[in-house]
């Protein structure tokens, strides 16, 4: 009789264990898939519930809210799904919440999203309708897509043109070429050098503008002497009295040449008869002639007279005096 | 002549277990209960079968685990795998597993201890001392093995878990918590309700088997034999059957 009762009392551990197990199993089915917890209901009509079905999971910024309670077809336009909800999930949903249809993972069960939108709103009630969020649908993208691809091919056909002309051009000849390169280098080079030298120069000149603020070297005597400006003050009132001088000398010479002028139009003098008579031109230039021919015959007289042996000895002199000229030159 | 012969037995066999079967739903739960055999009985069948399904279980949540990792890695969802298993063992692999160990326990025991009775004509001489030998003997060792399967399958269940755990755990880590957590997520009560409905069908199936071929059993000494054999092939067979009716009127009800 004894073993009969530990017997029992070991099936009756065995049954409690087994049914315990069997309630903590459907404890925790049930607290992911709510089924005892009263919930709320809220609602969202949908023009396509993309394969949604009754059951599936409902989350609220991600996290699990509940699940769809049921999907009513109203119309050929509108789908009604109303979601269980946790209340302690529902309090915290705002009345601007939307409401979108997604997909656990890649190709996942279909979920339902409740997205609160920025800033504070009062929270939802059991029983409101959320608004329903336009999703982009994938022939929405497509065609979009499509129309993309066209800009693009349309950029890739002018970028094709331009790149072949690039190709075609001076400029890529040019970059090509090693000689252009080098060129440019020395150019570079050179610019290096003028520039070091410009530095220089205007070191020095620097220090010249110093100097000269200084008072050294003739410029800086120049602006900085006192005395030298009062000189130079006197020297340009002196030209200045010059200069007046000077102008009264035109206007006298201007008076003397213009009754000279009348002088020789008028008057019977030699300057005028030199000037009007053309007789005197004539006789002028048979004198000139007879003058250049006299000078020739001259010329001759004197070659004569340079190889003449009496007076060769006094040329040879003179070309010797100019020789030792020029190489002292 | 030899096939219609044989059908002519397994029809009369099936004939014979359906009126068996009655005679249970008849005799079975009227008064007076036979409460202390049936505690007996329930030690027996349920508790001492325990180890046996326990160990079962463990290495085919533990081996299932391991073989199904290679071909999730393949396909990139190894973080599926505790789902998977979770609910290969919940729906199918731990109740059919347990029940067919079961099957091979307690069916081969029942037919046999029966069936010497019988031959031994011990369950005559019961009805002659004034003890309903079917009520004592084969009503409670059916209710016994209705009542002892489900809980022996939700034991078995709880343990192929934790193997399939300790499997996940052989290829990567995981913690006890997420996996619990990813198994119960993914678990409905469309999953366990009617798997666990289905477990009284399979002890049902196992104690009205045992008790039918061992209370049936030819006499002579093969008979014994002949009962607790056909009484665990009969009753494994009838395990599958139950399994194709319960997923087809789970499909049914729409609980899948």
């Amino acid at each position: 009789m004894k073993t009969t009762a530990t017997n029992n009392i070991r099936l009756g551990l065995f049954v409690l264990l087994g049914l315990a197990l069997l309630v903590t199993a459907l404890f925790f089915i049930s607290s992911s898939s709510s089924f005892f917890s009263s919930d709320a209901q809220l609602k969202a009509r949908f023009s396509n519930v993309n394969g949604l079905q009754e059951g599936n999971n409902v989350l609220f910024s991600g996290i699990n809210a509940g699940t769809v309670k049921s999907i009513v077809l109203l119309n050929q336009h509108s789908i009604e799904v109303t979601l269980l909800i946790k209340q302690d999930v529902l309090i915290h949903i705002p009345k601007n919440a939307l409401v979108s249809i997604g997909t656990e993972g890649l190709m996942g069960n279909k979920v339902v999203n409740i997205i609160p939108l920025a800033g504070t709103f009062p929270g939802i009630n059991d029983g409101d309708y959320l608004a329903v969020e336009k999703k982009t649908d994938i022939d929405e993208m497509l065609a979009t897509l499509s129309k993309t691809n066209n800009n693009i091919a349309a950029i890739s056909e002018a970028l094709k043109g331009t790149a072949l002309r690039i190709n075609n051009s001076a400029v890529l000849k040019l970059l090509e070429n090693k000689g252009v390169a080098e060129n440019i280098e020395l150019s570079i080079q050179n610019i290096n050098t003028t520039t070091a030298q410009a530095q220089e120069f205007v070191t020095q000149l620097n220090s010249i503008i110093t100097d000269t603020k200084n008072g050294k070297g003739a410029a800086g005597l120049l602006l900085s002497d006192k005395d030298f400006a009062a000189n130079l003050q006197q020297t340009m009132a002196n030209i200045k009295t010059a200069s007046e001088n000077a102008n009264t000398i035109t206007r006298e010479m201007n008076n003397f040449v213009a009754t000279l002028n009348i002088a020789i139009v008028n008057g019977n003098g030699p300057v005028n008869s030199l000037l009007n008579d053309s007789t005197l031109t004539v006789k002028l230039n048979k004198t000139l002639d007879n003058l250049e021919k006299g000078t020739d015959n001259f010329n001759q007289d004197m070659e004569a007279l340079k190889h003449n042996f009496l007076l060769k000895g006094y040329f040879k002199k003179l070309e010797k005096q100019k020789k030792k000229d020029t190489a002292e030159d | 002549m030899d096939l219609p012969r044989s059908i002519r037995f397994f029809l009369e066999d099936t004939g014979d277990l359906a009126r068996f079967t009655g005679h249970y739903f008849g005799l079975g739960f009227s008064r007076p209960f036979e409460t202390g055999e049936l505690l007996k009985q329930c030690y027996n069948i349920g508790y001492k079968s325990f180890g046996l399904v326990a160990l079962t279980s463990f290495i085919i949540g533990l081996v299932l685990t391991m073989q199904l990792h290679p071909t999730l890695v393949e396909y990139g969802v190894a973080s599926q795998l505790p789902v998977m298993v979770g609910l290969a063992i919940i729906r199918e692999i731990g109740p059919v597993i347990a029940a067919l160990i079961f099957a091979g326990k307690i069916a081969s025991s029942i037919g046999a201890e029966l069936g010497s009775m019988k031959v031994t004509e011990q369950i005559d001489a019961m009805e002659v001392s004034g003890t309903n030998p079917f009520k004592y003997l084969v009503a409670t060792r059916v209710l016994a093995a209705t009542l002892m399967l489900p809980i022996l399958i939700v034991m078995a269940d709880a343990i192929a878990l934790l193997g399939a755990y300790i499997g996940v755990n052989i290829q990567g880590t995981t913690s006890l918590t997420l996996f619990f957590s990813q198994v119960f997520h993914s678990l409905e009560f469309s999953d366990v309700v009617p798997a666990f409905i289905k477990t009284f069908f399979f002890g049902f199936a196992v104690g009205i088997v045992g008790s039918y071929k061992g209370y049936k059993a030819a006499k002579g000494t093969t008979g014994v034999g002949n009962a607790a054999n056909s009484a665990v092939v009969l009753a494994s067979v009838l395990i599958f059957i139950i399994d194709l009716l319960a997923v087809q009127i789970t499909n049914l009800l729409g609980f899948n």
